[in-house]
């Protein structure tokens, strides 16, 4: 039997491929050029893609809306520098974060999952303010100027070792992880567990009457969400060097959101074209007017109205309408 | 095994003083199709809510098997063996119809199963391809809901429900709104369907319940008023005065 769900999977696997194979080429190319800049720049929009598989996993497949997943991912950040600072290993610093993003995204979950809609969406938002607020306020975290002097260090990968120093070959090394992530959130989005995800989306009231419990469903989804936030952000760090309070701001969050929006939502694959389509267009448009909110705004809207599905909407049209013009 | 496998013993709710459900006592046979009818606000749906998990009662017991389950959430009831269809239609729409049913056959797998891909699942996508061709939906099975007419729509209902197999199968009317063709071919469904579920009916159609009903359960203002064969419930002179508006 041809599952419908399944099948748009397999598309979005197809769609996340060629984004990898543009990727090595921009690092193969890049490399070439000796360039840094752009190399580094398209590594935090694959780090941001990362926080962008996170609100979609929530928006796109729970029916959640998140106003604060940044908190996981500054959380993450953090959590890595200082792990870093203090110990300079990478899996070290992976592992704290992924703690951190286990047992904050239990408490915050169930905290933000004992209400709905507005007021999720609320909770989330308050609960990255506090945290923004109480760690902008700690001089041992470095207070509102953030942590700095985090060390260049070599991830060791049993054949090779990647320094975090190196642009394009950190850059394929968080293009490795930001795959890997999104492989287990698709992974885990195409079982009975990722099913009912979907099903409560689309009618919450109904799912207790197939057996399971949704609480325990909503908050699997929200600690999921936080680990994959808090794995991403904690990558950061090792990328810049330092971490700031602005990686818990609602700005932070709120990118996140639109960047799901525009890359599609409820595809995971969006959220990475997202990111990247995102992080360039600030960039580029930065350089031509510090006004480029008001250009990505106004692009924002376009996308929103024209293309309700998004980037990947209008792929898997394009798609579809190329695979059907195949048959006479 | 006894006979009976529904037991609601002096179960009551009351909202703010009004007792929507007072005192309720009833028995429901294996494989046998009991229907309560009443006129509307009789509290037959809330008497529903109350045996399937979604309301707690203030007083009295659900016995499902011998089990005692008196206000076990709908998750549970679920587990227990006990599945409801809704009144009005509350599928997944945008969702297939083949998703619909597979998302209710989840069930018979072990709950491991939640981790592993769906096509894993063998025993549930089995079960959706007998569903499927048991309600006459398998050439639709790749629409998604919103594209099915509403009699099909009323009909995947009761097959989501019925997906994993439950032992009682509550159906609150699931002909509304049908066309009266549709509501015959649906009554003889209904009767097919008792050969493997115990059924509980909520049912307006007085026809429909008097030829289809092994027994009837007549609610008026929130208490039973008679309870028996339809025949006899039908002559029942309280039932005449409150049901049919004349002594």
């Amino acid at each position: 039997m041809r599952d419908a769900l399944s099948y748009q999977a397999r598309t979005n696997h197809w769609l996340t491929g060629a984004l990898v194979l543009a990727c090595v080429i921009v690092a193969g190319v890049g490399f070439a050029i000796g360039d840094t800049f752009y190399l580094r720049l398209a590594t935090e929009a694959l780090i941001f893609g990362g926080l962008a598989l996170a609100v979609d996993i929530l928006l796109g497949y729970t029916g959640l809306l998140s106003l604060g997943q940044a908190l996981y991912f500054g959380l993450g950040a953090y959590v890595s520098a200082v792990t870093l600072i203090a110990y300079p290993s990478f899996w070290g610093a992976m592992g704290a974060a992924l703690a951190t993003g286990l047992i904050g995204g239990l408490a915050g979950g169930l905290i933000a999952n004992r209400v709905r809609g507005v007021y999720f969406a609320l909770i989330t938002f308050g609960m990255a303010q506090v945290m923004a607020k109480a760690i902008y306020n700690t001089r041992s975290l470095g207070a509102s100027d953030g942590l700095i002097g985090v060390p260049v260090i070599d991830i060791n990968l049993g054949l090779l070792s990647v320094s975090t120093a190196s642009p394009a070959g950190f850059f394929l090394f968080v293009l490795g992880m930001i795959t890997a992530l999104y492989l287990v959130c698709a992974y885990l989005m195409d079982t009975p567990f990722g099913r009912l995800l979907i099903a409560m989306r689309t009618n919450e009231a109904r799912v207790p009457f197939l057996g399971y419990r949704t609480s325990t469903l909503r908050l699997g989804s929200f600690m999921l969400a936080s680990v994959v936030a808090a794995l991403s952000g904690a990558l950061y760090p090792m990328l810049r060097g330092f971490v700031s309070p602005e990686l818990l701001f609602f700005a932070t969050s709120g990118n996140a959101v639109i960047t799901v929006i525009l890359g599609g939502v409820g595809t995971l694959v969006g959220a990475l074209y997202g990111s990247l389509i995102f992080t360039i267009l600030k960039s580029v448009v930065g350089s031509w007017t510090e006004h480029h909110l008001i250009v990505i705004g106004i692009l924002f809207m376009l996308v929103v109205i024209f293309l309700p599905k998004g980037m990947m909407g209008l792929l898997h049209a394009l798609l579809r309408r190329a695979s059907a013009g195949k048959r006479p | 095994m006894s006979s009976t496998i529904l037991e609601v013993e002096d179960l009551s709710i009351s909202f703010g003083g009004l007792h929507a459900v007072d005192g309720v006592t009833f028995a429901a046979d294996r494989h046998r199709i009991t229907t309560v009818i009443g006129p509307n606000g009789a509290g037959k749906s809330t008497l529903f809510n109350l045996v399937s998990g979604a309301l707690r009662p203030v007083r009295g017991r659900v016995r499902l098997d011998g089990r005692d389950v008196t206000g076990a959430p709908p998750f549970r009831m679920q587990a227990a063996g006990l599945a409801r269809s809704f009144q009005i239609t509350a599928l997944f729409f945008g969702l297939t119809v083949a998703e619909n049913l597979r998302l209710g056959a989840q069930r018979l797998e072990p709950t491991g199963r939640l981790w592993a891909p769906v096509r894993r699942s063998g025993r549930a996508q089995a079960r959706v391809q007998a569903l499927l061709e048991q309600f006459g939906l398998a050439d639709k099975a790749e629409y998604l809901v919103g594209a099915l007419s509403h009699g099909e729509q009323r009909r995947l209902e009761i097959a989501v429900a019925l997906a994993a197999e439950p032992k009682v199968l509550l159906l609150d009317e699931p002909t509304q709104g049908m066309s009266h063709g549709d509501t015959e071919v649906t009554a003889a469904f209904i009767r097919k369907l008792a050969q493997d579920v115990t059924i509980l009916l909520i049912e307006h159609d007085i026809g429909l319940v008097m030829d289809l009903s092994d027994k009837v359960v007549v609610m008026h203002q929130g208490r039973k008023i008679a309870e028996g064969p339809p025949a006899a419930v039908r002559a029942d002179p309280a039932v005449q005065s409150a049901y049919f508006g004349h002594a």
